[in-house]
C-alpha cells in the first residue's frame, strides 16, 4: 500500500514537471506519424533555436516575436527550442529531418554547426544570428548593435555630469564584449577624459547581481549606465533610480520602463529582419550568405524616451542627431568584431 | 565601500534559507529541493505583491508556499521514506517548471521586466546605511535556532531524530512528527528568505534568478558546521565578498574576472577550514526512518 502510494505520488510528480516543462513546445507533436504523405512538404516551416528561455525579456525573446511574426505574416508553422552546447547539432537535425524549411539559431554558437548540418540536409536551411561561416544553404544574418551601442556611448558621456559612465553585463561573452567596446568607443569619440566602467555580473537573469553591480559602479561616480543584462535589467534600472542617476535601456526599447530612468534605448527591430529572411527561404532566394543589418536597414536604432527628452540639453539633441545621420550613411564607421 | 545595511540585504537570501535548511538536517531531512523552495516563495511574494501592492502579505505568501513545499517534501522523504537526494532534486525541476509556466502565461511568452513594491528601509546612515527588514529577520532566527537547539525540549528531540532516531522512539515520541516539525520551520524560515530576495532585495521577478543561491546556502550548512552562527558569518562573508569583487570590476582593477567571480567561494572556504574545527554531520542525516 504505502509502495503503491509512492510510486503513484511519484508518476503524479513527474507528469507535472513535465507539464511544467512541456509548455515550451508549441505543436510539434500534432500531425506527426498519423500522416507523413505529401502534404507536409508543402508546409512552410520554421523552427527557433535560442541560448536561453525566450521569457528573458531580451535577446532571446526579441527572436522569439520574430518567429511569432512568421508565423503569422507568412502562415508558418513555427516551433521554439532552448539549446546549447551539444544539444545544438542534435536539435538541428531533429529538425531538418522533420522536414523543417528554415533553422534559425540566436546567436554566433550556431553558425559552425549550422554548416556542418547543413551538408547533410540539403533542403533545410540554416542560419545563425552573428558568424562568418557559411554554406550553400547555411548563412548568418549579423545585426550591427555596435552602431548603436557608439552612439549610446557618445550620448551617456554627453550626459553625465561626473564624466563616468558605466555598463553592467551578464557573461562575459563575446556579443556582449564587442558591443562594449564601441560604447567605449562613441563614449571617448565625444568626450575623450571621460571615464568608462565595465562589470560583469556573469549570469543573465540575477537582478540582485545586476543591482549591486550597478550601484558598484554608482559608487565610482557612474551616472548614466547601460546594461546587456537581459531580464536582469531590471537591477540596473531600480538602482539608477534609487541613486537619482540616468539609464540607457539595450536590445529592446525599454525606454518605457516603469523604473522611469531610462534616457533612451540601444536596439534591435528583429522582426522586419526575421520576417525578410524567412521570405526570402519561402521563395528559394536564400544562398548562404552573411547579411549585416545596421541602422541603415532599419535593424538597429537609438531611440530616446519621448518622456524624458526634456531633460536632455539642445546641443547634446543635435550633437545625436547628426551622430545617428553619420553612423547610418557610413561616415562614421564602428569597429565590430568578428565572431 | 558598501555599508553595512547593503552587506546584510543581500546575504540574507543566503543566510535565511540557510539558517533554515540546518533545522531540517539536524531533524535528519537534507532538503535538496531548496533552491526551487526559494524560487517557489519569491514567485508567490512576487505574484502576491503585485497583485496587491502590499510586500508584507508579499512575504506572508512566501512563507505559507515555502511551508507548503517542505510538506510536499516531507511526505515523499518522511511518510513514504524515499530517497530524499532524489525527492529533493524533483522539488527543484517541479518548482522551475511550474514557476516558469505560470510566469509565461501571465507574462508573455518573451518574458517581461517587473518591478513592484518594497519593503521600507530605514536610513541610519554613515557605516549602518540603510538598514531594513533583514537585520530583524536574521537576528530573531538566530536567536530563536539557538534556543531551539540548545534549550529546548524540541530541540533536544529533533536533534536526536538526527543523530540517533531510535533514541527519540524509546522515549515515547515520533521520529517522523518530530522530523516534519524540523522540516515546516526550515520551509518557514528559507521560505521568508526566498520572499524577502524579492519584496527585500529585488523588487521584481525572473525564473532564474535565484541563479543557485539556495545550493551555496546548503554548502553553507555543511561549511558553517551545522552551527547558526558560523552559518550565519559564512552567508556574511560570501555576501560580502559577492560586493566586493564588483566593487573591484567597477574600479577597474586588472585581475581575470573568472577570478572574481570565485572570490566570494574561495574567501569562504579558506576561513572556515582554516577556523571550523572537526564537527561532523547529524548521523542519521538523509536516512528514511519507518516506525515499527
Amino acid at each position: 500500500m504505502r509502495k503503491a502510494l509512492a510510486w503513484l505520488s511519484l508518476a503524479a510528480m513527474a507528469s507535472a514537471v513535465l507539464l511544467g516543462c512541456g509548455n515550451n513546445g508549441t505543436s510539434s507533436t500534432s500531425t506527426e506519424g498519423s500522416g507523413s504523405t505529401t502534404s507536409e512538404s508543402q508546409e512552410f516551416k520554421v523552427a527557433l533555436l535560442t541560448p536561453s528561455e525566450v521569457s528573458d525579456a531580451g535577446w532571446s525573446a526579441m527572436a522569439y516575436d520574430g518567429l511569432k511574426a512568421i508565423e503569422s505574416d507568412l502562415g508558418a508553422r513555427i516551433d521554439h527550442q532552448v539549446a546549447k552546447d551539444s544539444q545544438i547539432k542534435s536539435a538541428m537535425r531533429a529538425y531538418a529531418q522533420k522536414g523543417y524549411n528554415l533553422v534559425f539559431g540566436h546567436g554566433f554558437e550556431y553558425n559552425e554547426p549550422g554548416v556542418e548540418v547543413a551538408a547533410d540536409f540539403p533542403d533545410t536551411i540554416f542560419v545563425s544570428s552573428s558568424g562568418s561561416k557559411t554554406a550553400k544553404n547555411a548563412g548568418a544574418i549579423r545585426f550591427y548593435l555596435e552602431q548603436s551601442f557608439y552612439i549610446a556611448g557618445a550620448f551617456a558621456a554627453k550626459m553625465s555630469k561626473t564624466g563616468v559612465v558605466g555598463m553592467v553585463g551578464g557573461p562575459e561573452v563575446p556579443s556582449i564584449k564587442s558591443t562594449f567596446k564601441a560604447f567605449r568607443a562613441g563614449a571617448l569619440a565625444a568626450n575623450p577624459s571621460v571615464k568608462v566602467l565595465e562589470v560583469f555580473t556573469g549570469e543573465n537573469d540575477d537582478i540582485a547581481k545586476a543591482k549591486q553591480a550597478a550601484q558598484s559602479e554608482i559608487g565610482q561616480k557612474a551616472d548614466v549606465l547601460i546594461h546587456q543584462a537581459n531580464s536582469a535589467a531590471q537591477g540596473v534600472f531600480d538602482a539608477c533610480k534609487e541613486a537619482g542617476v540616468y539609464a540607457l535601456g539595450a536590445n529592446l526599447n525599454q525606454n518605457d520602463n516603469e523604473s522611469g530612468v531610462v534616457l533612451a534605448s540601444a536596439l534591435i527591430q528583429a522582426k522586419p529582419a526575421f520576417l525578410e529572411l524567412a521570405k526570402r527561404v519561402k521563395e528559394k532566394k536564400f544562398d548562404g550568405d552573411v547579411v549585416t543589418l545596421g541602422m541603415d536597414s532599419g535593424a538597429i536604432d537609438f531611440v530616446l524616451n519621448p518622456g524624458l527628452e526634456a531633460k536632455v540639453p539642445k546641443d547634446v539633441l543635435d550633437y545625436i542627431k547628426k551622430l545617428q545621420e553619420d553612423v547610418k550613411s557610413g561616415k562614421v564607421v564602428v569597429a565590430k568584431d568578428k565572431f | 565601500m558598501t555599508d553595512l545595511g547593503s552587506i546584510l540585504r543581500y546575504a540574507t537570501p543566503i543566510a535565511l534559507p540557510a539558517l533554515g535548511e540546518s533545522l531540517g538536517e539536524k531533524a535528519g531531512v537534507i532538503n535538496v529541493g531548496l533552491e526551487g523552495l526559494m524560487l517557489g516563495s519569491a514567485f508567490a511574494a512576487a505574484m502576491t505583491t503585485l497583485k496587491t501592492g502590499n510586500p508584507w502579505l508579499g512575504l506572508l505568501a512566501g512563507a505559507l508556499v515555502g511551508i507548503l513545499i517542505a510538506l510536499l517534501l516531507g511526505l515523499f522523504a518522511i511518510t513514504l521514506g524515499q530517497d530524499q537526494i532524489v525527492v529533493g532534486t524533483g522539488i527543484n525541476l517541479l518548482s522551475l517548471g511550474v514557476c516558469g509556466s505560470v510566469y509565461e502565461r501571465v507574462f508573455g511568452k518573451s518574458g517581461k521586466l517587473l518591478t513592484f513594491a518594497q519593503l521600507p528601509t530605514y536610513k541610519a546612515g554613515g557605516f549602518l546605511g540603510n538598514l531594513d527588514l533583514a537585520i530583524l529577520l536574521l537576528a530573531s532566527t538566530i536567536a530563536f535556532s539557538i534556543w531551539l537547539l540548545n534549550k529546548s525540549s524540541l530541540g533536544l528531540k529533533l536533534r536526536a531524530a538526527g543523530e540517533y532516531p531510535n533514541a527519540v522512539v524509546a522515549s515515547g515520541f515520533s521520529v517522523q512528527r518530530v522530523r516534519y516539525i524540523g522540516l515546516v520551520l526550515m520551509g518557514l524560515i528559507a521560505g521568508l528568505g526566498g520572499a524577502y530576495f524579492a519584496v527585500g532585495v529585488t523588487g521584481s521577478f525572473a525564473p532564474g534568478y535565484i541563479a543557485g543561491r539556495g545550493f551555496v546556502a546548503i554548502a553553507m550548512v555543511t561549511f558553517g558546521r551545522w552551527k547558526p552562527v558560523w552559518i550565519l558569518l559564512g552567508s556574511l562573508l560570501i555576501g560580502y565578498a559577492d560586493r566586493l569583487q564588483l566593487d573591484l570590476q567597477a574600479a577597474g582593477i586588472k585581475l581575470p574576472l573568472q577570478v572574481l567571480l570565485a572570490l566570494p567561494y574561495v574567501l569562504t572556504l579558506i576561513v572556515l577550514v582554516v577556523l571550523g574545527k572537526g564537527v561532523r554531520a547529524p548521523a542519521a542525516l538523509g536516512k528514511a526512518y519507518t516506525e515499527r
